[in-house]
């Protein structure tokens, strides 16, 4: 959440004509094609370019539906409840999606001739759990792994690990040194424990199922527990610190630009937007390898969450509509949309973005190692906070690490149980 | 004494200091010994164990390299055979040898695997060495799919493989593979194996996860605590292919790393080892070593202790028994003294301890005088302030003050004199009072008494001073008056009126001198404690009998009322020393008489007092007088020996001063007590009270019953008619009363008429209208003389003896009336049933008629008078002038020729007791019966007892009164002829 609020800050509004009233659309004469959407998202600068050029280029009009962030998920189920299903919708691919009943109302683009132009990462993003491609992701996004610093690494004669264990070394050769292995302050932090779950449903999508038709809980999953026993681990040798749960989210600019801590689990454009410059160290001190917290071996990264655009397959505007996304995928627009954005690539003709030199650098790893925000977005009942307090009970003694996994669970079920998912 | 133990002491806590000091000196030397042993011994097991490892990672080499040679010269040989058959071969090989890979390497720097697959190897480096200088190569790498492996390679003679030119040939390991071959299982797993080039970057570690090292040297040079020289040092060696070893600190964790070159190229082999891993073995022996010997120091340690503690222990017991005895000793001591020993503290006064005696000497519980030292100052009498707080303070240590203190006993209210003295003192650097209250009572009474002794002495002296002055005088009166009397005697011999006048007033005179020196003797024989008491029974009636006979002439003489009551109704028979009574009573009377005027009053009272114990009776006796009485400060003195009141009357009568001193004397010596209530001009009252024990039952009761039924009783006063009736009620006897004479008559005719006469009638002698001997003669007129009559009287009947008895009257007796006076005069006239007319003195008068009285007297003079006395009363007399020739003159005389002996007592070859016993001892017929009796100066009673002990009858005083020789004589001979 933290990642797409600071994406959101850095988008500039784009001067469209889009009209909001809680979720009336103002319907013009030659309108051809519905588009719905949250308003923040619908006013990201990319997005009213692609829209500007495509109605310049083609003279259909869109109808922007743009509903209240806040009211989005209540209004646009209604809608939908209702059949007014707009021709385009805008979604990102987690557990909210469920909704809007994915396989009666949207199109599968599988065969769509831009698919092969998608990176891997935005388009496993974009698979349901048989494949089937549900939309075209068109989003700014950023790579969450362990930005390490290089400089300070290297002075001290060590290198980024590629393993676990050598994860596991290397903080604790870090700690014996007197660093800060990992800064992970304890308040404000909430999503560094999905990192390391993504991987594990990533992975393996029948666990994601499972729980979430409430089939098994965390506690039947082992890479959940060893998780939760590598973070105590960690905490009890001091890897995050003697501090770290006194310290806060703004903590991290300071620990990791004075030196004091060596790693931490973040990603690249935060080094953009919140990271202080003046420190010892500067952006460029600084590289990407993979988060490790022992659920997979060889780490993980987390692609970002991808905003993608999905087709009415009940539309009368079914074709009109998939020409627009056809639109969007070509290079020449898309590149002219994300002139200048901080981005990775969603499209492997992207060349017009800003993609940071830490990502550049780890390419290749990310490649191998990169999974789609899978936990926080697909986990029905996830909730980052809830995690964080089942954590936070342990890290102050008040249970152990089975009782935090059980709370996890507890508080899922619960939150699954008001959301009134099946199951539950 | 207090700075030599000090100094000990401080001796012995240096002592201890140094003897500490060097055992710990001791210890850190043989710690710091044993750790750089221990230490050489741990890196020289390292560098072994690391020297086997590298030499074997060597040969690993070697090995490798071997086997490539052996396959290039393989491929060389077999270069026409297919490669089928070549890849078959290398991968029997492989699977042999366990490499991961087999590269056929060429020229250009390509590579390719047996199955065709191209990797890429960055060889950049050591590519000169292979290619050019055609040296067999070891080289790390990262296969493409990020796989670190260790390459070995050597030239081999160019050939073709697939279609690929090779020029040399290689084999790979992966890291983790290579790894196996270094790891040792020496120190737990915990040993850390890298191969580094010189530069310090990283080959391969065999550390899981330990591929994050990057340069070893970089590493060590920020996370190690070695300095930039040893670094320097460090890297030299590296760089020169020396090993060495070297300690440093890692964190918190202490590492030995030990480099040695593995001999090829520029790898070295580094052995980072923690050090308590490394010296694990050696700290092992080096702990227990440590252990033991903590434990030997303990033991010995806890063996001093427990020896210096059971000795402590038995010093304490020590000390504290003797403590303990001490205390009892303490004590016991403290309980048989009168002392009393308290200590307290300087500070607070608390009390630390108190003698236990202090509850029997002044009453305080222990407890008590320990809670608060201040409750003494309750038995304080002179010192309001028992122990003073600044006056304690005040005294400088090692100094003392005492003060003089009285106290009473809380409970008896005893007085006790202590001389309380407090030290100041240091005791175990503690000050400390300790307070001694010596006890000063015997001193002080003692002082008292001899402060008493010496008023008493001069008091004494002072009487002796006014008795012997008043004694010359008084000696001298009589003396004057028998020497003037005897002058003019001579002169007037021949004037028979004078002589008999001139005697008369000799004899009296004489007599007052004889009493003179009988007092002086008899106080002298009481002071001096030689006085006891002769108990014995004795009849009450009798003694007042006596005293009415003795006294009442006296009073009679000076016209005096004397009057004797007897009030209640006291045992007649009572045990007690008669003679000492009647001497305390006849002095009390003669006083009352001698200083009552004449025509005075002097009454004699008998009470009977209730008694503790039946068995005794305690009695009053009461003499009043209404005479010249004495003044309250003579009445102080009245009982101290020679004091006499000096006034115009008293200086006119005769007395010694020593009548009263014996009187108490003799009273004190009954147990009784005397006490004198006076008045001058108005009288003066003594008073007497003494207990007497009680005799037997009487058998006069039996008598009674047998001999009287019936007794008429007259008397004006009722009340004697009373007590007579009450005094006789255990006779059973009926006694019938009137109060008159003509009554009397009346009642005696009455029974004889009826035939009931009375078997005794007694009469007052003095009443209204008839008295008694005219009313005795009335009864005899009417009823003959078959009823015996007495006559009871308080007067003397001499006068009018003969005129009663031609009246009538049977018998007198004295008043007040007993009973026991009674059965004895009335018993005799019921033996013969006849009135006898003979009075006594008239028989007595006849005895001394021809009787022969033998005289034993050593003084002629003495005997002389005797003689001529004797002859006076008709009687002769023969003497002996010592007690021998008393016995020979008896033995050898005729029966029946000497009535009675006269033995004086203190004579020459043989007294007078001796003389006696062996008289009654001869065998002379009348040896037990002839009257004996003595006559001495001698007048105490232990005399007469000696006297009657000896065998004798009687006893005469000195000079020989010739009354009192004719009333024993009379008696006794009387006695001798009864059948």
């Amino acid at each position: 959440m933290k990642k797409r609020y600071f994406s959101v800050l850095l988008t500039l509004a784009a001067a469209i004509s889009i009209t909001t009233c809680n979720g009336t659309s103002e319907m013009s004469d030659k309108t051809s094609l519905t588009i719905m959407g949250r308003k923040s998202d619908m006013q990201k600068s990319y997005m009213t370019s692609i829209f500007d050029q495509y109605q310049k280029s083609t003279g259909t009009m869109l109808d922007i539906i743009a509903i209240e962030d806040a009211d989005f998920e209540t209004e646009a189920t209604e809608k939908f409840a209702h059949g007014d299903v707009p021709d385009v919708f805008m979604h990102f691919h987690n557990a909210d999606l469920e909704r809007f009943d994915v396989s009666d109302n949207f199109y599968y683009l599988n065969n769509e001739s831009w698919v092969s132009d998608l990176t891997d990462r935005s388009r496993d993003y974009c698979l349901d759990s048989k494949g089937n491609l549900l939309g075209l992701p068109f989003w700014e996004s950023s790579v969450s792994g362990c930005y390490y610093n290089k400089t300070l690494l290297n002075s001290l004669g060590l290198k980024p690990a590629t393993t676990q264990a050598e994860f596991d070394f290397l903080c604790q050769a870090l700690a014996e040194i007197g660093y800060t292995p990992i800064c992970w302050p304890e308040d404000g932090c909430t999503w560094m424990f999905q990192l390391g779950l993504d991987p594990v449903f990533a992975d393996d999508p029948s666990l994601l199922d499972k729980l979430n038709k409430n089939e098994i809980t965390y506690s039947d999953i082992p890479e959940v527990t060893n998780m939760v026993k590598w973070i105590k681990n960690a905490a009890d040798k001091g890897w995050f610190g003697s501090d770290y749960l006194k310290k806060d989210w703004s903590d991290i600019s300071t620990d990791m630009g004075s030196g004091d801590a060596v790693m931490t689990f973040i990603w690249d454009t935060w080094f953009y937007t919140d990271f202080e410059q003046g420190n010892k160290y500067s952006v460029d001190d600084f590289a990407l390898m993979p988060i490790f917290m022992n659920t997979v071996d060889g780490g993980t990264y987390e692609g970002g969450n991808l905003n993608m655009m999905m087709v009415n397959k009940n539309s009368d505007r079914l074709k009109t509509a998939l020409e627009f996304l056809s639109f969007c995928a070509t290079d020449k627009n898309y590149n002219i949309a994300f002139d200048g954005i901080s981005t990775v690539n969603c499209f492997k003709g992207q060349t017009t973005n800003i993609q940071s030199q830490m990502v550049t650098d780890a390419g290749a790893s990310i490649a191998e190692n990169e999974r789609a925000s899978t936990a926080a977005s697909r986990i029905i009942g996830y909730s980052a906070d809830d995690v964080a307090a089942a954590f936070g009970s342990m890290f102050n003694k008040d249970t152990d690490v089975s009782g935090c996994v059980k709370l996890m669970d507890d508080y899922r079920i619960k939150k699954a149980k008001t959301q009134g998912a099946d199951g539950f | 004494m207090f700075m030599k133990k000090w100094l000990g002491k401080l001796v012995l806590s240096i002592l201890m200091c140094i003897i500490g000091v060097a055992a710990i000196l001791i210890g850190i030397f043989y710690f710091d010994f044993i750790s750089q042993s221990i230490y050489e011994d741990s890196t020289d097991h390292l560098e072994e164990i690391y020297g086997q490892v590298n030499r074997s990672f060597g040969a690993f080499v070697e090995r490798n390299w071997g086997l490539l040679d052996s396959w290039g010269n393989y491929l060389t040989v077999t270069k026409n055979i297919k490669s089928s058959e070549v890849s078959e071969y290398i991968a029997k090989e492989q699977e042999y040898w366990g490499f991961s890979e087999f590269y056929f390497l060429s020229d250009d720097k390509s590579l390719t695997t047996p199955d065709g697959t191209g990797e890429n190897i960055d060889l950049e480096e050591v590519w000169n060495s292979l290619s050019q200088k055609k040296e067999p190569i070891m080289v790390g790498g990262t296969l493409s799919a990020g796989q670190e492996v260790t390459v070995f390679a050597i030239p081999v003679q160019p050939g073709e493989y697939k279609g690929f030119g090779y020029d040399a040939i290689a084999i790979s390991y992966t890291n983790a593979d290579m790894a196996d071959s270094l790891n040792v299982d020496a120190f737990s797993g915990q040993a850390k194996c890298c191969v580094i080039h010189n530069d310090g970057s990283v080959l391969l570690s065999t550390q899981t996860g330990g591929s994050v090292f990057d340069n070893y040297l970089v590493y060590l040079k920020a996370a190690s605590d070695l300095n930039e020289d040893r670094l320097a040092q460090i890297q030299n060696d590296w760089q020169s292919g020396t090993s060495g070893l070297l300690q440093c600190d890692i964190g918190d964790v202490s590492y030995c790393i030990l480099y040695q070159p593995v001999g090829y190229q520029d790898y070295i082999l580094l052995s980072v080892v923690p050090q308590s891993v490394v010296s694990a073995g050696f700290l092992s022996v080096q702990k227990i070593t440590m252990t033991v010997l903590i434990v030997i120091f303990l033991l010995i340690g806890a063996a001093v202790i427990a020896l210096l503690y059971a000795r402590s222990r038995k010093q304490s017991r020590k000390n504290k028994t003797e403590l303990q005895y001490r205390e009892l000793m303490f004590d016991v001591l403290s309980n048989n003294v009168d002392d009393i020993f308290i200590m307290l503290d300087h500070e607070n006064q608390r009390v630390d301890y108190i003698s236990p005696n202090i509850e029997r000497l002044l009453g305080i519980p222990v407890q008590e005088a320990l809670n608060n030292i201040r409750v003494m100052e309750k038995c304080a009498i002179n010192y309001d302030v028992v122990i003073p707080k600044e006056e304690l303070k005040a005294i400088p240590l090692n100094g003392n003050k005492y003060w003089e203190c009285e106290y009473m006993h809380q409970n008896t209210g005893e007085r006790r004199w202590y001389r309380m003295t407090v030290y100041h003192m240091n005791i175990q650097d503690v000050t400390k009072f300790i307070i001694v209250l010596s006890d000063r009572t015997q001193e002080q009474q003692m002082n008292q008494q001899l402060q008493e002794a010496l008023t008493a002495a001069r008091s004494a002296n002072e009487a002796k001073s006014n008795f012997l002055s008043n004694m010359s005088h008084d000696i001298r009166t009589p003396m004057n008056a028998i020497v003037g009397f005897s002058v003019l005697l001579e002169k007037d011999a021949d004037k028979a009126d004078k002589v008999r006048e001139y005697t008369r007033k000799i004899t009296a005179s004489s007599h007052h001198l004889l009493s003179l020196i009988n007092d002086v003797l008899d106080m002298s024989k009481i002071e001096s404690g030689k006085t006891s008491l002769n108990v014995d029974r004795f009849s009450l009636p009798e003694l007042l009998e006596e005293l009415n006979i003795i006294l009442m002439p006296q009073a009679k003489a000076k016209h005096q009322c004397l009057k004797f009551y007897v009030q209640g109704t006291p045992p007649e028979q009572m045990i007690g020393d008669k003679l000492r009574l009647n001497q305390i009573l006849i002095n009390l009377v003669s006083n009352a008489i001698k200083y009552t005027p004449d025509g005075g009053k002097i009454d004699f009272l008998v009470y009977e007092l209730p008694s503790s114990a039946h068995q005794y009776i305690k009695l009053r006796f009461v003499v009043r007088d209404n005479g010249i009485g004495m003044s309250e400060e003579f009445q102080k003195h009245i009982f101290a020996p020679f004091s006499r009141e000096i006034s115009s009357v008293t200086n006119k009568i005769q007395g010694t001063g020593l009548g009263m001193a014996i009187t108490k004397n003799l009273v004190d010596l009954m147990g009784g007590v005397i006490w004198v209530e006076s008045q001058p001009q108005k009288g003066t009252t003594f008073t007497v009270e003494l207990s007497f024990a009680l005799p037997e039952q009487e058998e006069s009761e039996q008598w009674f019953s047998e001999k009287i039924t019936r007794m008429l009783v007259a008397d004006d006063e009722e009340e004697i008619c009373l007590d007579i009736k009450e005094l006789m009620r255990d006779t059973n006897v009926d006694i019938s009363y009137v109060t008159d004479g003509s009554a009397a008559v009346e009642a005696a005719v009455q029974a004889h008429r009826r035939g009931e006469d009375f078997n005794v009638i007694l009469l007052d002698w003095k009443m209204p209208g008839l008295n008694g001997i005219e009313t005795a003669r009335m009864i005899r007129e009417q009823i003959g003389t078959g009823v015996p009559i007495m006559v009871l009287t308080s007067y003397d009947w001499s006068d009018i003896e003969t005129e009663a008895r031609q009246a009538g009257i049977n018998a007198f007796m004295p008043k007040p009336f007993f009973v026991s006076t009674f059965w004895q005069t009335i018993k005799p006239l019921f033996s013969d049933h006849t009135v006898h007319n003979d009075g006594g003195k008239e028989a007595v008068d006849s005895v001394m008629k021809g009787r022969m009285f033998l005289v034993a007297e050593d003084n002629e003079l003495n005997a002389e008078i005797l003689t001529e006395m004797l002859g006076m009363e008709g009687a002769s007399c023969e003497l002996a002038v010592n007690g021998q020739e008393a016995v020979d003159m008896f033995t050898k005389s005729q029966p029946g020729h000497y009535d009675m002996i006269l033995m004086d007592v203190q004579m020459p070859v043989m007294n007078g007791y001796e003389a006696t016993r062996q008289i009654r001892a001869s065998g002379h017929p009348e040896a037990k019966t002839i009257p004996i009796a003595a006559m001495t100066a001698n007048t105490f009673a232990e005399d007469v007892r000696n006297a009657l002990d000896s065998g004798m009858d009687g006893h005469l005083a000195k000079p020989i009164d010739m009354n009192a020789v004719r009333d024993l004589a009379g008696r006794l001979i009387i006695k001798k002829n009864k059948p």
